[in-house]
């Protein structure tokens, strides 16, 4: 039940972005063949140094490092980022904020049980359209004379699912730790933006965390390289955050 | 059932609960009354394990509550006073999500209680009354099917006829072995209902007893008008006594014998006399002065 309540919330929002996620892949691979003969040009447009190593990336390697960037990189870090940012701020902030939490925390259910049935709700909802729009992808691919492997697609999905589940994790923390959802979510989405501009600044980059998850952590995963440890670490990093939210929850009084 | 010992919470400067010692043994109805700010939503929130109070002892059956408070909380219905609820969910399914943490709950019991109190089940939370969600939170305390209710302003926002039936159904549940203590401002229902009130003001218990106990403490007021103006420092004085009034209208707050505290009030230039009040409004109005309610 608790998991049916806060997938109720939630609902409409994961199929919005699963929509969106969808569209926005259908439409970065329709549109392959004519960005494909135009990258020298797009190359000049683009102002900052990061950007024009991605697109020689593309220019050098083709569809994949494309791809991988249309939609890992753009797409399910900037959609996933906001779903999270409106479906994870309200995990317990919410409860503070719309005064519901002196019902649903007298019922006999442990704290930890309902930030853990929570977070696990959240996780599937941002996972779970990164790998439906990935697989689509596959089977879309060849409409441009293009072809993706499952192998190359599943571990990337992976990479970027661990991503996202990262982000959750602080989402979560900072639900936890708020008394009002919005501040939880702008918190989340001005700690991203921070990183995305000092992704753009080429001496700073590597302390973006999209630094992380470019064009060349997709291409090492084409090569054939599974990144295990760093993914392991975006396992640990968000096993710590669900735990420092789990102790400040079962702390906090409403 | 329910045993509180010597419970102190402070929050900031305030102190909120001083010393609360508290019993209530199944089959009786305990009232807990006060003004606002008394401490009373503090007592049962520290009771359901949403406050930690800084001191004293909370036992629910055998279960202490304060260090296993989810096995407490498996004992306890509870019905807060805030009926901010999911206002996504339809009212019959707010009640299925309630009663589904409870593994004595009879839903079917709940649903038939819903129907009772007219609430419409697949009508959804945001549109419902203030009084239909209180209602929908009375339901899902009484079919929790625990031993223990712990009611925050149940006749809140209640019409009269639903208060009626919500005291029948609590009589009915504390005659089945249930303790029932719940936070009310509405002493005409506490009065019908209680075995025992307390008082709570300022964060203790200053009087607690029988209702008929309390009654006749209460209608120890007499009220005196005299024939020429008085001053509070000319009047009489004497233990227990409390004086109200101006000028020629007096009221006398007393604990003896009425022919022993007349005695001592015949030099007072006495123009009429008679005995004061009777109802637990009044003694709640002596009690905490400035209750507001």
């Amino acid at each position: 039940m608790l998991a049916r309540q806060y997938l109720r919330e939630i609902w409409w929002i994961m199929v919005g972005y699963l929509i969106i996620l969808e569209g926005a892949m259908i439409a970065a691979i329709l549109y392959w063949p004519q960005f494909r003969d135009n990258i020298p040009a797009i190359a000049k447009l683009v102002p900052f140094q990061a950007l024009q190593d991605l697109l020689a990336q593309v220019e050098h390697a083709g569809y994949w490092p494309y791809f991988a960037i249309q939609h890992w990189f753009k797409g399910c870090s900037l959609f996933g980022v906001a779903a999270i940012a409106f479906m994870g701020s309200g995990l317990i902030a919410r409860e503070a904020d719309q005064r519901t939490a002196e019902f649903l925390l007298s019922r006999p259910v442990s704290r930890r049980r309902i930030l853990l049935t929570r977070f696990a709700v959240l996780g599937l909802a941002v996972v779970a359209p990164v790998y439906i729009t990935s697989i689509t992808a596959i089977w879309i691919s060849p409409a441009v004379d293009e072809y993706i492997g499952w192998g190359e697609t599943l571990i990337a999905s992976s990479w970027m699912s661990l991503f996202l589940l990262m982000l959750c994790g602080l989402c979560t923390l900072l639900s936890a730790l708020s008394t009002n959802q919005f501040r939880a979510g702008a918190l989340l989405v001005g700690f991203i933006l921070v990183n995305f501009a000092v992704y753009l600044v080429q001496s700073l980059d590597r302390f973006s965390l999209f630094k992380t998850i470019d064009v060349w952590a997709f291409m090492e995963i084409h090569l054939g390289k599974t990144p295990w440890f760093m993914m392991g670490l975006f396992a640990t990093i968000t096993l710590v955050q669900f735990a420092a939210a789990d102790l400040v929850f079962r702390r906090r009084m409403f | 059932m329910l045993s509180i010992c010597n419970l102190s919470r402070r929050f900031n400067q305030q102190q909120v609960l001083d010393g609360v010692s508290l019993q209530v043994d199944p089959t009786e109805i305990l009232g807990l009354v006060g003004p606002n700010g008394a401490g009373k939503s503090t007592l049962l929130r520290c009771v359901i394990g949403l406050v930690r109070p800084d001191q004293g002892t909370i036992q629910v059956g055998a279960v202490d509550a304060l260090t296993h408070s989810l096995e407490a909380r498996s004992l306890i219905g509870y019905g807060p006073s805030e009926t901010a609820l999911y206002h996504r969910m339809r009212a019959g399914e707010l009640l299925e999500f309630a009663l589904s943490f409870h593994e004595s709950a009879d839903l079917d019991e709940g649903r038939a209680l819903l129907q009772r109190f007219e609430v419409p089940v697949r009508r959804r939370v945001r549109h419902l009354s203030h009084g239909m969600k209180r209602k929908i939170l009375l339901a899902q305390a009484l079919a929790s099917g625990a031993g223990l209710l712990l009611l925050d302003e149940p006749m809140e926002a209640l019409d009269p006829e639903a208060r009626r039936m919500v005291e029948r159904l609590l009589r009915a549940r504390a005659r089945d072995g249930a303790a029932v203590l719940f936070s009310s401002h509405d002493l005409a229902s506490t009065e019908r209902l209680c075995d025992r009130i307390a008082f709570l003001h300022q964060g203790a218990i200053i009087r607690e007893g029988r209702a008929a106990e309390l009654q006749s403490a209460a209608s120890s007021v007499l009220r005196l008008t005299l024939r020429e103006p008085v001053s509070v420092g000319s009047l009489p004085t004497h233990k227990g006594w409390v004086w109200q009034g101006e000028r020629t209208s007096w009221t006398l707050r007393h604990e003896d014998a009425i022919e022993v505290t007349l005695g001592r009030l015949q030099h007072l230039p006495i123009a009429g006399i008679n005995d004061g009040s009777e109802s637990l409004e009044d003694l709640f109005a002596a009690l905490c002065p400035g209750g507001g309610s």
